[in-house]
């Protein structure tokens, strides 16, 4: 894994964001709220990216100025070299939205379909790429409903099946997993690395931390509009000065004799714990739902 | 890297995309049921308001009334139809995943006025279409009763009505062009429908100023008022009701000038309502 950092200039970024300020006026005595102050980040291509931060830091008001949204107060971004504001430079971005909301109007199909037709995916084409999609965001039993009949996680589904559409190059994901249950939580992170596989780029906002940690090449942290950390998530919380090792459970007194060992070569054995099973973990083993059929509410 | 940089040309069928969509939109939220309620309704009323003397005055009354009827709604429904579909995508925050693909803004508003005007070219189309089976319908009617009075043949001429009927939507367009660049700046539904109406307002009385003003001989005020002339349409160039069927009928270059003259100011406030939602944060 390439872990140094990707200065902007070179063309393996997928994004490349340079001294990126926002200010908001907030009210009529022009008093600024700054949502983004000074930031400077490049998203290497085809590595996953975690945006993180509390609640304010600024990560949806970046996302926004990158699609071309917002306008930067100070500062430039590029997408694939092409300066966000330009029509060009969204050809290849799949966006979902934090908390989606979609045309209510329409089905699903329909609804994903007017998107591929916008992106310009040929009309040949169309229809099967509708369906595939649907399908791996596993709304495919809801597909023909209305959009407005939709709970809170199958409108995350039917986002993410409108960003991936037109198979773009970059997804960026302002948080894909908010409402959606574990087994669909877990389902978004497998094809989160299934699109990583394809050589995709991802870059994705969550405050699920342990599931950013799993799928994740490397995180940025925000606060209050500034970075505050970056760099590659092995580096981050890797030790390198210590090991794991997990063993069938020892009685006391071959622990101890483990323990003398380990101090007469000059080691000291730590902790001695119980390993516990996530509670994510146990309750996807418990829900042994078939995967890819999320939605059949 | 595969960076080929492919620009993205300003696209019609894109622009017709997001036009079918808005119209889809006004079917789908029955916006459109009401709409074709209330011009059934109104029609239909034409004909218990009809006076009971014999001959063109009565149908002439049945033209007047109908296409005032017309006129009224339609105001009412290209506001509240353009406030409406603007703002559902904004509020529902729509506008932010549209707007994320590789669209242009003008598309975009384009294709929201595209979709209004279709809107309205339906109810206009009905409402015109059924006035105009009830004149036929009354009017054979005093033939058979009163064949004397129309030894020359059918009184009232159609082919004006259908052009009075156009000449109303594309009325309907410059409206609804004004109401979207309101709507491109404002932050409210309601804002932008109450600024629409008063536009509606200036712009069938604006004829009123100008003639007040035009023998005022201060040259600059007499500027200003013609300045502000040109600036808002003049929507009584669209009613042409006088000749309405009846008379000497709508001479078809008044038709294509007026038509011009709509598109024009169609063009000209789309392009405005253009640059002001490009300055707008999503
Ligand atoms: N349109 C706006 N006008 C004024 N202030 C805004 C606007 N959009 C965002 N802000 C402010 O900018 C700051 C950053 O907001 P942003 O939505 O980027 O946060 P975030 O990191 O995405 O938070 P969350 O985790 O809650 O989604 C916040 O203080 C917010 O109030
Ligand atoms: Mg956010």
């Amino acid at each position: 894994m390439n872990v140094a950092p990707v200065p902007p200039s070179l063309p393996h970024a997928a994004i490349t964001i340079t001294g990126l300020t926002k200010d908001f006026s907030i009210n009529l005595r022009g008093v600024k709220l700054r949502a983004v102050d000074n930031l400077t980040l490049a998203v290497p291509e085809g590595q996953v990216f975690g945006l993180l931060g509390p609640n304010g830091s600024g990560k949806s008001t970046t996302i926004k100025i990158i699609l071309g949204l917002l306008e930067p107060t100070v500062g430039e971004c590029q997408v694939f070299g092409v300066p966000s504001g330009r029509v060009d430079s969204r050809l290849n971005v799949g966006y979902l939205p934090e908390a989606p909301y979609f045309y209510r109007y329409l089905s699903g199909t329909e609804l994903v379909r007017f998107y591929g037709r916008i992106c310009g995916v040929p009309k040949a084409r169309l229809a099967d790429r509708v369906r595939e999609v649907i399908d791996w965001v596993g709304l495919s039993a809801a597909a023909h409903r209305r959009v407005g009949t939709y709970s809170k996680g199958m409108l995350q589904r039917i986002g993410l099946a409108q960003a991936l559409v037109h198979d773009p190059r970059l997804i960026i994901l302002d948080e894909p997993t908010a409402g959606v249950d574990p087994v669909g939580s877990a389902e978004i992170s497998e094809l989160i690395l299934k699109l990583k596989t394809q050589g995709k780029t991802v870059l994705i906002t969550s405050h699920l931390l342990a599931q950013i940690e799993d799928i994740c090449d490397r995180v940025a942290i925000l606060d209050r509009g500034k970075l505050i950390l970056e760099g590659a998530v092995a580096e981050l919380v890797g030790r390198q000065d210590q090991q794991a090792l997990i063993v069938d459970t020892l009685p006391a007194s071959e622990l101890e004799e483990l323990r003398g060992w380990l101090t007469a070569r000059g080691h000291t054995l730590s902790a001695v714990e119980q390993p516990r099973t996530r509670l994510d973990q146990l309750f996807l083993n418990k829900i042994s739902r078939s995967p890819k059929n999320g939605g059949q509410a | 890297m595969s960076t080929a940089k492919r620009s993205v040309p300003f696209s019609l069928s894109r622009l017709g995309i997001v036009a079918g969509n808005t119209f889809l939109e006004a079917v789908r939220q029955k916006l459109f049921n009401f709409l074709l309620l209330l011009a059934v309704a109104l029609v239909a009323s034409a004909q218990l308001f009809r006076e009971f003397n014999f001959g063109s005055s009565e149908l002439k009354f049945i033209a007047d009334f109908g296409f005032g009827a017309m006129v009224f709604f339609g105001s009412i429904l290209t506001i509240a139809a353009t406030a409406q579909l603007f703002f559902s995508e904004i509020e529902n925050r729509t506008a932010l995943t549209l707007l994320a693909k590789p669209i242009w803004r003008t598309e975009f508003i384009f294709g929201k006025l595209l979709g209004v005007f279709a809107v309205v070219g339906v109810f206009c189309a009905l409402t015109t279409g059924l006035l105009l089976a009830l004149i036929y319908n009354r009017e054979t009617a005093l033939i058979e009763a009163h064949p004397e009075a129309f030894e020359a043949g059918r009184l009232i001429h159609y082919g004006d009505l259908l052009m009075m009927g156009v000449l109303q939507w594309l009325k309907f367009g410059v409206l609804a062009a004004i109401t979207l660049l309101v709507a491109s700046f404002s932050n409210t539904n309601l804002f932008t429908v109450v600024m629409g109406f008063f536009m509606l307002v200036i712009c069938h009385l604006q004829y009123l100023a100008r003639d007040a003003y035009s023998h005022v001989t201060a040259l600059p005020l007499r500027l200003l008022v013609q300045g502000l002339g040109y600036v808002f349409p003049n929507f009584q160039v669209f009613n042409l009701a006088d000749q309405i069927g009846i008379g000497q009928g709508i001479d078809p270059m008044v038709f294509v000038r007026v038509g011009g003259y709509a598109l024009t100011y169609i063009a000209v406030f789309g392009a405005l309502a253009v640059y002001s939602f490009s300055q707008r944060e999503i």
